[in-house]
């Protein structure tokens, strides 16, 4: 209950742009008519003109529209002879109208511009978080333990042999985690082009594979059937594997099996992944795709929490679907990719 | 003993490079510019070329096409850019190999031994190759697998045999369409895709796991013989 009531404010709040623009407006109207024996009527015209200015900079086509349509009726109907009515006696006040939607037209395409550089401020901004977050926590590993074996000349041999392979583990996280936020720049924003070519999910199913160590590898069982080439971004189904397998693998109870399966369905590509966990309970499944979402209690697990976030972007960018749920004590993740073209070969 | 120019700017990578050449029994000589590595290469006669992309004096890209006009020596491309684009332009101008920092000792080691046997596999191509447990008969257009025959359609066959060919060198998927389909087939990629995996069933013990034909994402395809680095 409570939800939905929040759900309708942040609705409502959506569009308070729009509202602030008529409530102007309406201000406006009422200035203008108060003071309209002191006001000539093109400075009545020049005020009409700021709601459109207004609610054009937020950049939405329809509400531009919607505002300035409002603002030249209320104009002509209240100020332009013969009054009362919407005929208009000289045809020259028909130009302004017109300009009063050149103006909104051209701050609306501004604004358009201005929230494409927010919004990719703001993903720089998620970025540095994580890099400042993330990567610190390998490069203090790697950064203290040779610091240690530089100044201790008479350490034990066992002890710098397993500095050293913290140093080596930790090299190894940084480089994943680097390759992870490059590819995460290009999927993040929605009007990314996807480099579409046909794959072949066997293929990629392979390549990602191999981003995991042979242990690992013997706890993923492997249900690929033989589908037809699909067409989508091969680096990008790559990583959405990857992450997928990458979870599993982080969140799967000890020495349990992960069941990966990629099956052809008559007009889509269904990937299923399962593993099970300890900690079915606690999570909330339709959270689990947000950014930063981890969950809680399992701090010891390496993570930043953008890996689910990457594979919900990539496969909305491909017109598919991606769901969770609790499944046999452990957790199912489901991606649905439509087919769009069939390989035609000759 | 084996020599490699090695060609980088950096200095901690260069003795880097230096240090892992030493200690695995290989002679070296190094360059931190284009001009001084082509310098070295005319008096030195190295057999392996490890050339990083970004050189103070130009381009790695313009060296390798160089290199390529009056020498047929193994180069492998070692790079920082996480750029596919990148890497397939130094493929295509004629590098054989590639790399991309960082790096493990073990995998540029695997990389050097691969393309410095690949130079001994040039030399002679006989009729009969070997690979793992594939051979092929180049005369006679027979392959074994485990010494069972084995029945490839005519573009599986000419595949296979451009892939044996230029094993453990990686192939860009422009090179294997043009070699293998012709001139004009360079952008069909789902020719290449379909075969691969088609060949890889009847080659490969599990087509998702396979050893031979590896693929180098976003690039191409490597074919690898001799799987002892695995």
């Amino acid at each position: 209950m409570g939800s939905k009531v929040k759900r309708l404010r942040e609705y409502f709040f959506s569009f308070r742009y729009l509202w602030n623009s008529l409530g102007i407006l309406a201000a406006i109207s009422v200035v203008s008519h108060v003071f309209r024996d002191s006001l000539d009527i093109i400075n009545i015209a020049l005020i009409h003109i700021i709601p459109v200015v207004i609610v054009s900079m937020h950049g939405e086509t329809k509400a531009t529209v919607l505002i300035t349509l409002l603002s030249v009726i209320c104009l002509n109907f209240l100020y332009i002879p013969p009054l009362y009515s919407f005929s208009v006696s000289n045809e020259l006040y028909l130009w302004s109208f017109a300009i009063f939607g050149v103006v909104g037209f051209i701050i609306t395409l501004q604004s358009r511009n201005l929230h494409a550089q927010k919004r990719q401020n703001i993903l720089r901004e998620s970025l540095l978080h994580i890099i400042s977050h993330d990567l610190r926590t390998p490069l203090a590993t790697i950064h203290g333990s040779i610091n240690l074996i530089l100044t201790h000349e008479h350490l034990e041999k066992e002890k710098v042999e397993s500095l050293l392979e913290d140093i080596d583990y930790a090299s190894l996280r940084m480089k994943r985690l680097i390759t992870n936020l490059f590819d995460a720049t290009r999927v993040s924003g929605e009007e990314i082009d996807l480099k579409h070519e046909w794959c072949d999910f066997e293929d990629i199913v392979g390549v990602a594979l191999e981003e995991f160590s042979k242990k690992q590898n013997e706890f993923i069982a492997l249900h690929v059937d033989t589908i037809s080439l699909y067409w989508g971004d091969n680096m990008m189904l790559t990583r959405l594997v990857v992450n997928l397998v990458d979870n599993a693998l982080k969140y799967s109870t000890p020495n349990t099996t992960i069941d990966f399966s990629i099956r052809e369905e008559r007009e889509r590509v269904v990937i299923k992944i399962f593993n099970y966990s300890d900690y079915v309970e606690g999570i909330k499944m339709q959270n689990i795709f947000d950014k930063f979402y981890r969950l809680e209690d399992v701090n010891d697990i390496s993570g930043s929490g953008i890996g689910l976030a990457m594979c919900k972007n990539i496969v909305t960018l491909h017109g598919g679907t991606i769901g969770a749920r609790a499944h046999k004590g452990g957790i199912e993740i489901e991606v649905g990719l439509p087919i769009i073209k069939k390989v035609g070969l000759v | 003993m084996k020599k490699i120019l090695i060609v980088e700017d950096d200095r901690s990578v260069q003795k880097l490079l230096e240090i892992a050449c030493k200690e695995n029994g290989f002679e070296f000589v190094s360059s931190e510019t284009k001009k001084g590595a082509m310098m070295l290469f005319l008096s030195h006669n190295p057999d392996l070329i490890l050339v990083d992309l970004g050189l103070p004096d130009g381009d790695g890209k313009e060296f390798i096409a160089q290199l390529r006009e009056i020498s047929k020596v193994p180069i492998v491309v070692v790079t920082a850019r996480h750029d596919e684009s990148e890497i397939v332009a130094s493929l295509d101008s004629g590098a054989d190999d590639y790399i991309t920092k960082p790096f493990s000792v073990n995998e540029l080691l695997a990389r050097l031994r691969a393309n410095l046997r690949r130079e001994r596999l040039d030399e002679k191509i006989d009729e009969t190759i070997v690979c793992g447990a594939l051979e092929m008969h180049l005369v006679s257009r027979d392959i074994f697998l485990d010494a069972i025959p084995l029945k490839l359609t005519p573009i599986e066959y000419e595949l296979l045999k451009y892939f044996i060919l230029h094993a453990n060198k990686t192939l860009t998927h422009k090179q294997i369409l043009k070699e293998v389909w012709g001139v004009g087939y360079q952008n069909e990629m789902q020719y290449l895709r379909t075969y691969v995996n088609t060949l890889r069933k009847k080659i490969e013990i599990c087509s998702t796991r396979p050893r031979y034909i590896k693929t180098e994402s976003g690039i191409g395809y490597r074919f690898c013989c001799n799987q002892e680095n695995e």
